[in-house]
């Protein structure tokens, strides 16, 4: 068997070894260097052939270069050292730099020993990236906690409102606050953001939803109980109005709460105390009570659903959420903020949405609110592969809730005593023409009539 | 009279705040909401628009070699060896995560020992995520008034005050 050279089983190490080096003499010229060492740089061979032309990393470190060719250092190591390659992809190396004797005294050349650690540096990277990224989320959270304001977002007047009313009433800790709106008007969003933009928003924030709580637990879930209380008591535990002490707690779907435990409900908002079931020691709280619902509390308390006096006592401050069909452009506002985090989540790289797309959006009446918006945006991002989403794209619920101009419209109930439906007309088109300055098209519009048949009416009650 | 210096200039901080991101918005103009964790270090290079020392017609224009450095756990001589040289450094904070503006000495410390003189500059990022950054700021200013630094706030993503701080840098770098 014939023996390879021994510089033919070197080059073959070195290109197994993803490995090449260079050398560079005192002028820091190139020397040379081995056959793979352009191939393993991703570089192209050039008539510059300086040691910053290869290694622009080593700018900055002349003193130490200077160092080693004066033989008073014996290394300089680099360690995944990242590059982009022509192709676009990241390569990472090691670089060592070595002086290497020469024959002369105090003479040496540089010697730059590269090595391809792409593979290894990759697997390293995806770790470190989910290590990163549960710590990224877990301060995202924290901060979504903290910033819970700053997620209310839009510029219409209402939404102003509650902004307005967030700053005013955040830091008094007494006064109990009633939150209303339609589902999915984002109630737990200001309930969140009363808190965490109060000064005690380091305290407890506790959210009990009163309708999924059954009947028979939510008492002893809100009040907490002693051992022995009841059946399977075994140990005592703590309430959840004794955990938001000194803090916040939100009642949630108020309106569902057992009539039974209303009355202690405003025994604890009157004595900022309570009784833990089975124990006579009363306990002092010092907290702030919001409560929300979706239904009309003074309907329910004309339909004895709700107690009268509770309803007093926690509606001392009254904020009423607007539907998503009533805030104007913020609803795109809205849509682009659920569009940019889900491309996020699922790695699209969808820019926007199309001009029809946006007017569908603005069309729609959003009976779900922003929770169906959410919804209506996540499934478009899921199915969209183009750059921007497209109407067909969102696909809108058949369900739909009547406009205020609809609710309006049905209110107009035929009076006790009749009408005059001649002056019934003639109002209502005055109002119309009113209401769209004097347009004609919009105000056929508005009463749902052609433009001939409007023009007809105006002349028959001579509105001219 | 004009001449070309580079200086090398390394992105500091813990990961996440955006180091990688404001290096891309300065040199590419770019963007990427993805977050991809560096590893090891990043090397780019950007030159500034001339600068004017002082009164004089002479005028300096810097290449910098920016070191856009990885998350660094713990010092040794290796992290030396990418300090070392440095000329300046941006001190990197997350506004939305006031955790990152407490544990700025682990880094700071050996670099500045590695590099006495060299120039800092703190830098409060992601300020499109905040909207009243009161408390941020106050912290970072005191930080910044410890070590006689100036600070800036950015957002890598909307592009402010990022082609600021690095003639800012460019500044201190001419006055020096």
């Amino acid at each position: 068997m014939k023996i390879k050279s021994s510089e033919q089983i070197f080059e073959k190490i070195m290109r197994e070894q993803h490995i090449a080096f260079a050398l560079f003499n005192q002028d820091l010229t190139l020397e040379s260097c081995s056959s793979n060492f352009y191939k393993v740089l991703d570089v192209e061979e050039s008539e510059d052939n300086v040691l910053w032309t290869f290694f622009p990393e080593l700018i900055g470190n002349e003193e130490c270069i200077d160092s080693l060719l004066g033989g008073n250092q014996r290394r300089l190591h680099l360690e995944q050292i990242s590059r982009f390659k022509e192709s676009g992809d990241l390569s990472y190396y090691n670089l060592t730099l070595s002086p290497l004797k020469n024959s002369g005294k105090n003479d040496y050349s540089l010697i730059c020993i590269v090595s391809d650690v792409t593979s290894k540096t990759l697997l390293q990277q995806q770790l470190q990236q989910q290590r990163n990224d549960i710590e990224l989320l877990r301060a995202s959270l924290i901060h979504y906690h903290q910033h819970g304001t700053y997620k209310i977002i839009g510029k219409s007047r209402k939404i102003r409102e509650i902004r307005n009313f967030i700053d005013k009433i955040s830091n008094i800790r007494n006064t109990t606050i009633l939150i209303q709106g339609e589902s999915g008007t984002g109630k737990n969003l200001v309930a969140r953001g009363l808190h965490y933009s109060s000064i005690f928003k380091d305290k407890p924030f506790i959210e009990v939803n009163c309708a999924a709580i059954p009947e028979n637990l939510l008492e002893a879930e809100l009040f907490g109980y002693e051992k022995g209380a009841f059946t399977n008591a075994v140990q005592s535990k703590r309430g959840l109005i004794e955990e938001a002490d000194e803090g916040t707690i939100f009642l949630d779907e108020i309106s569902e709460m057992p009539f039974s435990l209303q009355a202690k409900l405003l025994s604890v908002i009157e004595t900022k105390s309570f009784r833990r079931l089975g124990s006579t020691q009363l306990h002092h709280v010092k907290l702030r009570i919001i409560a929300a619902t979706n239904r009309d509390l003074k309907k329910a308390v004309e339909n004895k659903e709700f107690r009268q006096d509770l309803y007093f006592r926690i509606n001392v401050v009254m904020l009423e959420l607007p539907p998503l069909r009533d805030l104007d452009d913020d609803i795109l506002e809205i849509a682009d903020l659920f569009l940019q985090s889900f491309v996020y989540d699922f790695g699209k790289k969808i820019k926007g949405f199309s001009k029809e797309a946006k007017e569908k959006l603005m069309a729609y009446n959003w009976p779900g609110n922003v929770r169906e918006l959410r919804n209506v945006i996540e499934r478009a991002v899921i199915f969209t592969e183009n750059d921007f989403i497209q109407p067909e794209n969102i696909i809108l619920s058949e369900f739909q809730t009547p406009t205020s101009s609809q609710k309006e419209h049905d209110a107009l109930d035929l009076p006790a005593n009749g009408l005059s439906l001649y002056e019934m007309e003639k109002r209502m088109i005055t109002q119309a023409l009113e209401r769209s300055n004097y347009n004609q098209t919009k105000a056929a519009n508005l009463l749902g009539i052609s433009l001939d048949t409007l023009r007809y009416r105006i002349k028959k009650y001579k509105l001219e | 009279m004009q001449r070309v210096i580079s200086r090398k200039v390394c992105m500091l901080g813990t990961f996440g705040v955006g180091k990688t991101s404001l290096v891309r918005r300065f040199v590419y103009n770019r963007f990427d909401e993805k977050y991809l964790s560096t590893i090891g270090v990043q090397i780019s290079q950007k030159q500034l628009p001339p600068l004017q020392k002082g009164d004089s017609d002479e005028f300096v224009q810097y290449k910098f070699i920016l070191w856009d450095l990885a998350h660094i756990e713990k010092f040794d001589s290796m992290i030396k060896n990418y300090f070392r040289g440095a000329h300046g450094a941006f001190v990197v904070f997350d506004l939305t995560r006031p955790d990152t503006l407490q544990t700025y000495s682990s880094f700071l410390d050996p670099f500045l020992q590695t590099n006495p003189n060299s120039k800092i500059i703190f830098i409060g990022n992601k300020i499109d995520l905040i909207e009243s950054p009161d408390e941020e700021l106050q912290q970072l200013e005191k930080i910044a008034a410890c070590f006689k630094a100036p600070f800036f706030t950015t957002s890598a993503k909307t592009g402010e005050n990022v082609e600021k701080m690095f003639i800012k840098m460019g500044g201190i770098f001419i006055e020096d």
